[in-house]
């Protein structure tokens, strides 16, 4: 490396020097990502034999959803998104990552404060506000994992190339937004509502609007942002256009960290108000993003059928769309009416975060992971087969949750139907929808095995060259005298 | 976008605004919240829970039961009831001219006078809207009889019984945390204290809840329980559970320290006051 | 890399993908601006404007104040008949005849059929003592302020009710009455002679 650094390094440099980083955050986040389903899958089969498993506190309901939920939030999501930031950045600032080993001590930090977090839940510990169960013993660990992470891909965006320093591609803006967003929300939720607890029914103000600036807003931000450089590139269509994705982010950031409140909440009136009137507004970016993948793929799609990591990033975008019109029409004064308090909230929840961010994550996995290595996947064949199940795991999971939400609002709307009934006949969707979480369970199985037979191998390319460097001839230089 | 410390101000600047309008302004206006008035009383509200139903709030947050209940009660409209308190000197004008105000302006009828129960306040109209019930009023008063106006809450969880108005933020003021719940995959419990009010009935719920609520969806939590040898006499605590779900002879079931708080909490949870944010006439 | 013009920023390299930079398309901008101002409009109807005594569906002041329940005749008469059996009933008795020997008789008394109420008020607030005559009877009185620790609502819903129960028939008294008669009095009223209250207008 001269001083002058009028050598660029090559894309292979840059993806190298991801390599460790990368394999620590996504062979963790492979591992909760199982983890979660597991949970979840129990949890679901409890409704269909609420005696199964119901001696042991640490399997009951209220533990094993809350669990589950946050193994895939926190133990998945977070980590997966930051390491595609990453390597996102590295490459497109053309700089690659240098002192890797803080990035994967603090991947490792991660990954333990999501054991405490997760072992602390099903013990009891929980917090009791959505999407912010863990305990101290795993927010604090998290919350200064995510700090050293985001202080690095910082870091590598502001050592990007001089050449590209004025011009940002719009995947740099989502993702540099996201990592500036985490930290604020995350230390405010935690201030407010657990280290110096705010009275009464403010506290679910402040949890609701956590929870949406962190699953609205921010795995919008760096979903789009991996996808708005995923799919031109795997495409071979250039981004149309700089300007509407441009548009798309400032509308996106703008009205959607607005749209947490629910209606009906017991808060005064305002604040829900607000919430729906920018929950409308959200169409626009919605529209912004559709047209702008739109006319990326247009074209393109047949061509790269078999591509899987296309066909999983397309399939997120699908989905970021349709969960963004059912937050919208859960928004709806007429539709909540109907839709509040019923199975609809978790659906769209699920959606969002499996079959968006999950799946654009599956989709950027497997397009780098191997790049970044040097090795290829153990089972590369297997990457199609976890699409389908993914793809059918989640439509299963959410369609029959959505329509089963609506049957059971409008049950619960009139009040001659007994409770139970309104529980009885949510029985039926609940089997497809516990079928679809087998499925998905299956598919996450798949990446694992994956991902984990891929750190093994480069595990063992790494112990063979170290072997071969240990039985190799000492070279011998004469010296002359 | 050239710059990253332009993003960076874009993002404060946008995240900045929703902080103020939800993690500010409700500190602001909902965290130094007091005690309020009943309405039409001089009662305050809430009252503190006792210490047991505190600790309950917390077995509530350790179990997660949020994750299936909610504790927020809805209302979807307000409506006015108007009774008729006394006829004056000439029952018979006033009420021909409430008959004559029914005719021209069509106010909806709700009951014959045949239906009327001796010794029972008479209703004249009732779910109409203000406008209508402030006419009637006046119609009736103008004849020289007495009438008033009841304020009933409306909608599907008020029509179920689950409670008599929506909540408000006085309801969780001592709540920490606040278990608002998401989903009702069991039924609302900001009112359960007043529609089930014995706490062996919540005991025996939670223990083995198909035994009181058939076909129930909700685990049992056995182990907040314990079984144990029956000693000299049973135990006044014990549960009297059906034979289906009872231990076997020689053992009784008794709640352990957690389930008598959970359930204390639960008979702790009432929201049937009215208040000024929250108004109806208390019969 | 270098020589580029600066209007022209550069294009990735070719292993990265390419960036088109065609123009917004203006109807999203009016559909935004039109939402902006409807979503404005939402919120003035909507809203109460940000006052935090208004839930739903209430939307304004004006409509939470016209839903209060007045406190009509009925539900004032109900009110004070439980505040008169909680406090005055013992010794009053619920039926309102007294204790013979004890407490005199309200129902029918001249204390409490007078026009005006403003004496019979000072009765709870301050007590009486000594002898006075109710009904052609005589009685030696020994009455605490039993109504000094009521509020101005409840002293007026139990007037209400003792002037208007048990044969009595006499109009409502009102809270803010009651406040301009407790209003009269001193910091610690000392209880009423006979003489004094028999000296009191009505």
């Amino acid at each position: 490396m001269t001083v002058n650094e009028t050598t660029n390094p090559s894309a292979a440099e840059i993806d190298r020097s991801c390599c460790v980083p990368l394999l620590a955050l996504f062979g963790g986040a492979a591992l909760w990502l199982v983890v979660g389903s597991v949970l979840g899958l129990l949890a679901s089969i409890k409704f269909h034999a609420p005696d199964f498993l119901a001696n042991c506190a640490w399997l009951t309901y209220g533990r094993l959803q809350p669990a589950a939920d946050d193994a895939l939030l926190y133990g998945f999501c977070l980590p997966a998104g930051l390491g595609v930031a990453l390597w996102l950045l590295a490459r497109i600032g053309q700089t690659p990552i240098r002192g890797a080993i803080i990035p994967v001590v603090a991947a490792n930090l991660w990954h333990l404060g999501v054991l405490a977090g997760l072992t602390g839940i099903l013990m009891g510990d929980s917090t009791g506000f959505t999407w912010l169960e863990f305990p101290r013993g795993g927010s604090v660990p998290v919350f200064f994992a995510y700090l050293l992470l985001a202080l690095w891909a910082m870091m590598i965006f502001a050592g990007r190339r001089p050449a590209l320093r004025d011009a940002l591609c719009p995947s740099q803006w989502f993702l540099v937004a996201a990592l500036f967003w985490f930290p604020w929300i995350y230390s405010t939720a935690n201030l407010f509502l657990i280290a110096g607890p705010v009275r009464g029914v403010a506290q679910a103000v402040i949890g609701w609007w956590f929870a949406n600036n962190l699953l609205v807003v921010w795995t919008g931000l760096v979903g789009l942002g991996t996808a708005l450089y995923f799919l031109p590139k795997l495409g071979g269509r250039p981004l149309q256009s700089h300007y509407l994705a441009l548009f798309a982010f400032w509308t996106f950031i703008l009205f959607a960290t607005w749209c947490g409140i629910p209606s009906g909440a017991p808060v005064p009136v305002w604040m829900p108000t607000l919430s729906a009137a920018a929950i409308a507004l959200l169409i626009v970016p919605l529209l912004a993003v559709f047209l702008v993948t739109w006319r990326t793929v247009r074209g393109s799609i047949k061509s790269n059928w078999n591509n899987t990591p296309f066909c999983f990033i397309g399939s997120g975008i699908d989905s970021f769309l349709l969960s963004g019109l059912m937050l919208m029409a859960m928004a709806c004064p007429q539709i909540s009416r109907v839709t509040n308090f019923t199975w609809f909230g978790p659906a769209e929840t699920q959606l969002r975060l499996y079959g968006f961010f999950a799946m654009t994550m599956f989709g950027a996995a497997y397009h780098l992971l191997p790049r970044v290595v040097g090795i290829e996947f153990p089972f590369p064949k297997l990457a199609r087969v976890h699409f389908w199940l993914s793809l059918l795991g989640i439509a299963l999971l959410v369609a029959p949750l959505a329509i089963g939400g609506v049957v059971q609002g409008l049950k619960l709307q009139n009040p001659n139907v007994a409770f139970a009934d309104t529980t009885k006949a949510m029985l039926p969707f609940l089997r497809v929808s516990t079928t679809g979480l087998l499925l998905m369970l299956l598919g996450n199985l798949l990446f694992f095995a994956n991902v984990i037979g891929l750190t093994i191998r480069w595990k063992l390319a790494l112990l063979k060259k170290f072997i071969t460097f240990v039985k190799s001839p000492l070279e011998t230089i004469e010296v002359r005298a | 976008m050239k710059n990253g410390f332009l993003i960076f101000l874009a993002s404060l600047v946008v995240l900045g605004g929703s902080w103020c309008a939800f993690v500010l302004a409700p500190v602001l206006q909902l965290g130094g919240l007091k005690q309020t008035t009943v309405l039409n009383s001089s009662d305050v509200y809430p009252v503190g829970r006792p210490g047991e139903a505190n600790q309950g709030l917390q077995v509530y947050r350790a179990e997660g039961c949020a994750a299936c209940h909610t504790e927020q009660i809805q209302q979807s409209g307000v409506a006015c009831d108007v009774v008729l308190t006394s006829v004056g000197t000439n029952e018979t004008a006033v009420r021909k001219a409430f008959e004559n105000g029914l005719k021209q302006n069509n106010w909806p009828l709700f009951m014959t006078q045949n239906f009327h129960k001796a010794g029972e306040p008479e209703m004249l109209l009732i779910n109409v809207s203000k406008e209508i019930a402030d006419a009637a009023v006046d119609t009736i008063t103008a004849a020289g009889g007495k009438a008033e106006i009841h304020i009933i809450a409306t909608g599907p969880d008020i029509a179920r019984g689950w409670g008599r108005r929506h909540s408000v933020a006085e309801d969780y003021l001592y709540d920490n945390p606040v278990q608002l719940g998401s989903v009702r995959i069991g039924p609302d419990l900001a009112d359960e204290g007043a529609r089930s009010p014995d706490a062996s009935w919540q005991l025996l719920h939670l223990y083995a809840p198909q035994s009181v609520v058939k076909g129930s969806a909700m685990p049992p939590y056995r182990y907040l329980f314990q079984i144990r040898q029956i000693g000299r006499e049973p135990s006044p605590d014990a549960l009297n559970l059906p034979k289906a779900f009872a231990p076997p002879s020689g053992y009784e079931v008794v709640p352990k320290a957690t389930a008598r708080e959970l359930a204390a909490y639960l008979l702790s949870l009432r929201a049937d006051v009215p208040l000024r944010d929250a108004p109806f006439s208390s019969r | 890399m270098s020589g580029e013009a600066k209007s022209n920023p550069p294009q990735p390299p070719a292993s990265e993908p390419g960036i088109a930079r065609s123009t917004v398309p203006v109807w999203i901008i009016v559909l935004t601006l039109m939402l902006l101002f409807l979503g404005m409009v939402y919120f003035d109807h909507h809203s109460g404007w940000f006052n935090p005594q208004i839930y739903g569906p209430y939307t304004s002041a004006d409509q939470l104040e016209s839903y209060q329940p007045k406190s009509g005749e009925a539900a004032m008469l109900a009110h004070g008949k439980a505040r008169y059996d909680q406090v005055c009933g013992l010794c009053h008795g619920l039926d309102g005849l007294g204790k013979p020997g004890q407490t005199p008789p309200l129902a029918g008394s001249e204390w409490v059929n007078t026009r005006d109420f403003q004496r019979l008020a000072r009765i709870p607030l301050e007590g009486v003592s000594g002898q006075l005559a109710v009904k052609g009877q005589a009685w030696s009185l020994s009455m605490p302020a039993m109504g000094a620790a009521m509020t101005d609502a409840d002293l007026a819903g139990v007037l209400t009710y003792i002037r208007s129960s048990w044969g009595n028939q006499n109009g409502p008294v009102t809270a803010a009455a009651v406040k301009t008669v407790r209003a009269q009095l001193g910091l610690h009223p000392q209880p009423l002679t006979a003489e004094a209250l028999k000296a009191l207008p009505e």
